[in-house]
């Protein structure tokens, strides 16, 4: 009885939090006359629903390309991410070497900056690259300063500094040398660590909006953001349309967070805060 | 011998060298070079051409009215985001702390508006405020006018625009800060608990004397975080209002964008953040402290 | 041993990752047979003037298939345009041709982004745009950028409305003065009308601007100095404030309407007059046809003064074909092909005179009304680099004058911070 309720009170906060996207889904579905008529009675009604919005959208914000984009964008910054970041946290948390203490309070101190300091005089050093105009150039433009992230560094050092050293000194009395150590025994260990730090890659990747709004200056380069934005501002405004963009360009990441759910351990996120 | 020595040296260079390189060139050399260019006229188009200036972006920006409105603007931004979505993240969290099912499938609930990005619900929430024509309105006016009170054009509304603004950023990074007060309590001595039951204290009182000072870090995190995320605010007022009406969501960020890109004032726009860093690094500095004496 | 393996293992897996986004980024069809692309940024207009674009491309690519040219043209909404044209500038990417706002054409110049195009015509064919226009586009000497037309600002009335608060218009090409602009307003508020639309509501500074100088303009003021290098002393003259006190009476008297959801209140019949120019020509002889009326803008001198100057084109220095882009150039601003679609779609003033006779209404009120302002009484808006703030500044000036700020004291203040500005950039090493 007790479940039965507490699944009832659930349900009902859920639906009056989640309300806004519940809306946003309903209605991409309406006719443009439809979308904002007449609020809570609408929601419960199917009357003249259809995936009309959905064809025209997809075309007019060029939908494809801008979920190809922020595709690559994502699997490059995580393809070197996941490498590079874990072999520096690695050095840091295992390896002796002089200057370590100082590296370390680099790494603390360029955790803070965020990136919409950066974005002038980033806009500026990745022209001076040419790393502007066309497509692969934008799109290392857009993969290239992400790969490495102080944070994760400092994160993924911290999981490594907990991991008990007994498989590791194993492995050195086994005649196994540091990048041996590195690769089979370390970063296999902290499997969970490295699932958070993609999850999280990949959220806030997918949700760039200051860095690619400067940097790619093509139609043909534009991430999924500002496809949506393009079909925000750009006339004919159709509100329909730019729904059912909304929602095509949300399933992806909700989908991932569905299937990554249980590697984000809450806990996890805890460990980052002790210092 | 010899090489396995050299070897053994420069294995730790070898391991930190690629992320170094990406920093140091993507992350450290653009810094120095706005550090530099924040005393020149450097302009947009014209980089090279640029001549020193001393102080004088510095003075002009913390003079200019738009910049001193956008620092005004985001710190009461700032000011109504971060106790209130602390606060509720706060009491989310002690609430879904339970083992039951239906409690922990609440979490990812609340988790959900974050995993939405912030452009759509810019985008979306645009429309929820959407103000009256006729009988069309947004889904917010249908509420509040199902309250009985008038409906509202929120965001052309110079006095309601910033906290319309601040109301959607609430609501979308409560499930954030909840998971992180929740990491903090399953962290929680549960002997500590389980003394202060025994001993006959009712849940206030383990709230306030047990839970609350054990959550100090947790809490002072959450506070600095949102801070600092608050003060970034770019995404909201450049796809809902603009910056307007007249000004009253003009955020700091905003204010360095549109230096850059319509006055082309690269040299001023650096000013700005290297202004805005020193808050940040002042803020970090802050809880840090705070950190360290509560460990103490 | 493990050194190599591990190296063998990282490179591989980078490898892996480039080459997936080498052979997706380029997954497409084979374009080496493709046309010559001509990139062009346009600003977004009216529906109408877009199509008109559209159709003018899709005309020069079927006009050109046989040379393998064809023009690839984008939209940005007007109040991104200077936004999205700064930041590809940044990235040196920008496309090959470029509309570009008039009073704009000095900064681009200045950052050194254009080509001279006086080459791409002949004598001849230059003579015949409108000097005008050639001014426009001409900084220190050098031509840099031609538009298809002219805009025009003038005072709409309807005659009905007029004629029943007995309010007489002035005759032939004549404006009113301000004195005689104020008592036609006084009348037709009492006969229960709203007098004018000045369409405060429109959220771009540009308006502003361009709008108002000629209240400025009028009396006599400048917005800036000749050598566009002061604006304190210039801007915030006590003529020029004077003027704006004269102006901000339209406010007081409470003259101007304020309806914000509707943008065209005078062609919905709301009001007696717009403040407004060529764009709307069109659309209010559709909803007014013989009642429909224009003069020129109220003036606080002896003559009218108005406010020209509109979009032009110039080619980019980076256009990788440059002769090609020429010949987009020359397309738009060609009589039949450019012009007549364009004017045709937004009833702006032809360029070139011998466009002139493509359009037979043209001389009946409006249009004609048009031309003559264009040729005897408009001002184009200051040519100076230092233009996006000074319009940002002064339109933010206005908007406050307008609710009920002292002008002098305003000025001053927008006219500090455009010099501050200045001397910024122009600093002495």
């Amino acid at each position: 009885m007790k479940r039965w309720i507490g699944w009832t009170v659930s349900v009902a906060v859920a639906i009056g939090f989640l309300l806004p996207l519940i809306w946003m889904l309903h209605a991409s579905f309406r006719p443009e006359s439809a979308v904002f008529a007449g609020g809570f009675r609408a929601l419960l009604s199917g009357h003249g629903l259809g995936l009309g919005n959905y064809v025209v959208a997809w075309r007019r914000a060029a939908l494809g390309i801008g979920l190809l984009n922020s595709l690559l964008q994502i699997v490059g910054i995580l393809g070197l991410g996941l490498l590079f970041n874990s072999m520096a946290a690695y050095a840091l948390a295992r390896l002796e070497f002089p200057g370590r203490r100082g590296l370390f309070a680099l790494m603390l101190v360029l955790l803070i900056l965020p990136v919409e300091v950066l974005v002038v005089p980033l806009l500026l050093t990745v022209r001076d690259l040419g790393l502007t105009g066309g497509h692969g150039r934008t799109l290392a433009a857009l993969i290239l300063p992400f790969a490495v992230k102080a944070f994760n560094i400092y994160f993924l050092r911290q999981h490594f500094l907990a991991l008990p050293r007994d498989l590791e000194e194993a492995a050195v009395v086994d005649g196994a040398g540091p990048f041996r150590i590195y690769w089979s025994v370390a970063l296999p260990s902290i499997r969970p660590a490295l699932a958070t730090v993609v999850v999280l890659d990949v959220l806030t990747h997918w949700s760039d909006f200051i860095w690619p709004l400067v940097v790619c200056t093509r139609e043909e380069t534009r991430t999924v953001q500002l496809s949506l934005a393009n079909l925000f501002t750009q006339p004919p405004i159709q509100w329909g349309q730019i729904l059912a963009c909304a929602v095509m360009v949300t399933l992806p990441v909700l989908l991932l967070f569905r299937l990554a759910q249980r590697h984000i351990v809450a806990s996890d996120l805890g460990a980052g805060i002790k210092d | 011998m010899n090489l396995s020595c050299v070897s053994k040296r420069a294995v730790p260079w070898l391991f930190l060298a690629p992320a170094l390189s990406l920093l140091g060139i993507f992350t450290l050399l653009p810094m120095l070079r706005a550090a530099g260019w924040s005393f020149t006229n450097a302009d947009l188009l014209q980089v090279d051409a640029a001549r020193w200036i001393g102080g004088a972006n510095y003075s002009d920006l913390l003079a200019d009215p738009r910049f001193r409105q956008a620092f005004f603007n985001t710190a009461f931004f700032a000011l109504m985001v971060v106790p209130v979505q602390a606060a509720l993240a706060f009491f989310l969290a002690l609430w879904v702390n339970r083992p039951e099912r239906h409690w922990r499938w609440l979490r990812t609930v609340f988790f959900i508006p974050v995993v939405v990005s912030m452009p759509v619900l810019a985008v979306l929430w645009t429309m929820l405020y959407q103000p009256m024509r006729g009988d069309q309105m947004g889904l917010i006016n249908s509420l509040v006018t199902h309250l009985g009170l008038p409906a509202q054009a929120w965001l052309q509304n110079p006095r309601l625009a910033l906290p319309a603004l601040a109301f959607m950023s609430i609501w979308q990074g409560l499930g954030f800060q909840m998971m992180i007060f929740l990491a903090g309590l399953q962290n929680l001595s549960v002997d500590q608990l389980e003394a202060a039951k025994i001993d006959g204290a009712n849940s206030r009182q383990r709230l306030w004397h047990i839970i609350v000072p054990a959550m100090r870090p947790s809490i002072i995190f959450v506070l600095t975080a949102t801070l600092i995320l608050s003060f970034r605010l770019f995404v909201q007022p450049y796809l809902m209002t603009r910056g307007g009406p007249e000004g009253a969501t003009v955020s700091l960020i905003q204010v360095i964008y549109e230096t850059t890109f319509l006055g082309r004032e690269v040299g001023m726009a650096c000013a700005g953040a290297m202004l805005f860093l020193l808050l940040v690094a002042a803020l970090t500095l802050l809880q840090r402290l705070l950190a360290r004496e509560v460990r103490s | 041993m493990a050194l190599v393996c591990f190296c063998g293992r990282l490179a591989r897996s980078l490898l892996r990752t480039v080459l997936i986004a080498i052979v997706m980024a380029g997954c497409g069809p084979d374009r080496s047979h493709d046309p010559r692309i001509v990139r062009v940024w346009c600003q977004q207009g009216q529906e109408s003037e877009n199509q008109a674009m559209r159709a003018m491309a899709a005309a020069f690519n079927e006009a050109h298939a046989v040379q393998g040219l064809e023009v690839q043209l984008t939209f940005f909404p007007d109040f991104q345009y200077t936004e999205k044209v700064s930041i590809a500038a940044a990235a040196r990417d920008l496309p090959d041709v470029l509309a570009l706002d008039g009073p704009t054409v000095a900064q681009f110049v200045n950052a050194r982004l254009l080509r001279p195009i006086a080459e791409t015509f002949s004598a001849e064919e230059l003579d015949d745009f409108a000097p005008t226009l050639r001014a426009q586009g001409t900084i220190d000497g050098v031509l840099y950028a031609l538009g298809a037309f002219d805009s025009a600002m003038v005072l709409y009335y309807d005659r009905d409305m007029l004629a029943r608060a007995g309010v007489q218009p002035p005759a032939g090409f004549a404006g009113w003065n301000w004195d005689e602009f104020l008592a036609a307003c006084a009348q037709l508020k009492a006969a229960g009308f709203d007098p004018v639309s000045l369409h405060l509501d429109i959220t771009g500074d540009e308006w502003y601007t361009y709008a108002f100088s000629p209240v400025v303009w009028s009396a006599g003021g400048r917005l800036i100095s000749t050598d566009g290098r002061h604006v304190l002393g210039v801007l915030n003259r006590p003529q020029n404030a004077e003027a704006l006190r004269r102006w901000q009476e339209v406010f007081e008297q409470d003259y101007a309407s304020r309806s914000p959801i509707d943008p065209d209140p005078f062609g919905n019949g709301k009001t007696a007059m717009d403040w407004s120019g060529h764009w709307m020509a069109r659309s209010h002889l559709e909803h007014k046809g013989a009642r429909l009326g224009a003069m020129p803008l109220p003036s606080l001198g002896d003559q009218p003064v108005a406010a020209c100057g509109s979009w032009c084109w110039g080619i980019t220095r980076n256009a990788r074909h440059p002769d090609d882009a020429a010949l987009w150039l020359r397309w738009v601003t060609d009589p039949v092909h450019g012009i007549q679609p364009i004017v045709e779609a937004n009833g702006a003033v032809p360029a070139r005179r011998s466009a002139y006779p493509l359009f037979p209404d043209y001389d009946q009120t409006p249009f004609l009304l048009f031309r003559e302002l264009q040729a005897h009484f408009g001002q184009a808006r200051p040519r100076t680099p230092f233009y996006p703030t000074l319009t940002q500044q002064f339109a933010a000036a206005l908007r406050d004058i307008a609710r009920g700020a002292d002008p002098q004291a305003r000025l001053d203040r927008a006219a500090a911070q455009v010099q501050r500005l200045i001397d910024r950039k122009e600093a002495q090493p």
